[in-house]
């Protein structure tokens, strides 16, 4: 690998392609429709392909767009990509897919290029109707080399115990303490409540009420995992020259980075050894330069939450704190819509929606157009979205645009 | 009767190892171009790419680096609580296993271990499980 991206060629990408367009499922109407029943194919909540068109359709209109702009597709979820394009009348002249921000950096790439202008990333996830398995004897992914599931003959499963034993090394370590971890679910399932669509939005939670649910895998306990439920989100990515012409002011993309660390993956060394900071400061050194900006001038930042413990470790690894100080940093407010840096201000996936970080990137484009009332961080300009999942680490910058 | 445990992964190079387990001897992969060791077992060496290798017994010490304990039964053959924990083998690898003789309050960062075995036994047949106790 060469020792860093090549920022001379990065920094043109800057700005060339906006989010013009977002649309999302009725998260929390949905949870109380959807009871565990596999509809793989039926219609309704419980089927991805109906989740990510409503999502689309919506997206499409929050744009002001018509589906024959279309003519980029980014597919994520379990979706297969023939299928969905079918089912939403595209014949897209490019495509990609995979997780969210990946999906937003190959638009914005494909469309410097040339090869489209006007991209629709598209995810659904009846996961919940499924009965999708995290852990135990039908996990998905059994039977795989995968760390949470090559242990079990050793009593290890589940995505939720590697957090587990990236928490604990972190005690261990900087002596980080579970009362200082509870700040991030209590944080999120406040700005939960301030979110009309956020499942948990009728939950409000204290430090008590976290420290006395009980543990699932030891340090960690029911409210630092995230929802488990049925939705869709769309996002439509645009060049930037066409964006203005949109319903609603763009979202710019200023800046990205990526960076894997995959060796002594199933070992669980990057977790364990590392807690993925390498990769943090590989992409730190691309999206920051890219965008212009520095940590100081981050109004608004998200991070991927499938567990808690997901912020101590961005937030440290992208130089918000120092390596070890992020159980003292998210103390007092800080990380609350009004603190220094609020952080997965829709609820996250703790408490909106667990779309696997496609919601943080729509609530990030909300934050930037502003006008979310008491959950509106005043005066957004920039936000951050940090990514650091099963060894890909990968973060954007958004900027206001006008 | 062997103690029930939840199946292995099984592929050509999980089944040597788990061959070597039944003598009670902990062998893992060292490429023989580049001496290093590799663990879960695989085809190729990920630092120089041979698939030159033997199976090299390692000395069985290490030192505790972290743990957690299951609260929520996941598997009917463990139920809760139980604590898995991970230890830095002397010859580098992490290796995800189980405490033997170490109560939960006895565990410690950097504890040096040593190997035990405990029997197992899942739908491909009976083995030995190498487990980790306090070094003696
Ligand atoms: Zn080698």
């Amino acid at each position: 690998m060469a020792a860093q991206a090549d920022l001379d060629r990065l920094w043109p990408l800057k700005d060339v392609a906006a989010i013009v367009g977002v649309g999302e499922t009725d998260y929390a109407a949905d949870y109380r429709t959807a009871r565990g029943e596999a509809t793989a194919t039926g219609s309704g909540g419980g089927d991805s392909y109906v989740l990510a068109a409503r999502a689309f359709r919506r997206a499409l209109d929050d744009a002001g767009l018509e589906k024959g702009d279309i003519d980029g597709l980014c597919v994520g979820g379990p979706l297969a990509h023939e299928r969905i394009a079918e089912l939403l009348g595209l014949n897209p002249r490019w495509s990609s897919g995979g997780d969210a921000p990946r999906s937003v950096i190959d638009a914005v790439q494909a469309i410097q290029a040339g090869l489209c202008t006007t991209v629709a990333c598209v995810y659904g996830n009846a996961q919940r109707s499924a009965n999708v398995q995290y852990g135990g004897p039908q996990a998905m992914g059994g039977g795989g080399i995968l760390s949470y599931v090559y242990y079990a003959p050793w009593g290890l499963t589940s995505q939720g115990a590697l957090y587990a034993l990236m928490f604990k090394r972190h005690q261990l370590v900087y002596g980080t303490t579970e009362e200082q971890l509870a700040a991030i679910p209590v944080a999120l399932r406040k700005h939960a409540t301030l979110n009309p669509n956020a499942i948990m939005r009728e939950r409000p939670m204290t430090t008590e009420d976290y420290l006395n649910a009980r543990y699932i895998v030891e340090p960690l306990r029911l409210f630092d995992y995230c929802l488990v439920n049925d939705g869709g989100v769309a996002l439509i990515v645009q060049r930037a020259d066409l964006a203005r012409e949109r319903r609603h002011e763009p979202v710019l993309v200023s800046g990205f980075g990526w960076s894997e660390l995959s060796v002594d993956a199933t070992q669980l060394r990057p977790r364990i050894k590392d807690f993925y900071f390498p990769a943090h400061h590989d992409v730190v050194a691309q999206v920051y330069p890219m965008a212009g900006v520095t940590q100081d001038d981050i109004d608004v930042y998200a991070t991927y939450d499938s567990f808690s413990v997901h912020l101590l470790f961005t937030l440290e690894g992208f130089g918000f704190c120092g390596e070890g100080e992020s159980g003292a940093f998210i103390q007092d407010g800080r990380i609350e819509v009004g603190g220094e840096l609020p952080c997965n201000t829709s609820g996250g996936m703790l408490s909106e929606s667990y779309m696997q970080s496609w919601n943080q990137q729509v609530e990030l484009v909300r934050q930037l157009r502003g006008g979310l009332g008491d959950r509106q961080v005043e005066g957004a300009e920039v936000a951050q979205y940090a990514h650091d999942v099963a060894g890909k680490c990968m973060s954007l910058i958004y900027t206001k645009g006008g | 009767m062997a103690t029930q445990r939840p199946p292995r992964v099984m592929d050509p190079y999980a089944e040597r190892f788990w061959e070597f387990t039944g003598q009670r001897e902990l062998r893992l992969q060292r490429c023989t171009e580049c001496d290093r060791f590799r663990w879960p077992p695989g085809p190729i060496c990920d630092s120089c790419l041979s698939e030159d290798y033997d199976w090299s017994e390692v000395s069985g010490r290490g030192t505790l680096l972290t743990w957690v304990t299951y609260r929520r039964p996941y598997f009917p053959e463990y139920p809760a609580p139980h604590t898995v924990i991970m230890v830095e083998l002397d010859e580098g690898p992490l290796f995800v296993t189980q405490p033997h003789e170490l109560e939960t309050g006895g565990l410690r960062d950097g504890l040096a271990m040593e190997l035990d075995w405990l029997d197992g036994e899942d739908q491909y047949g009976e083995y030995q499980l190498p487990v980790f106790r306090p070094a003696g």
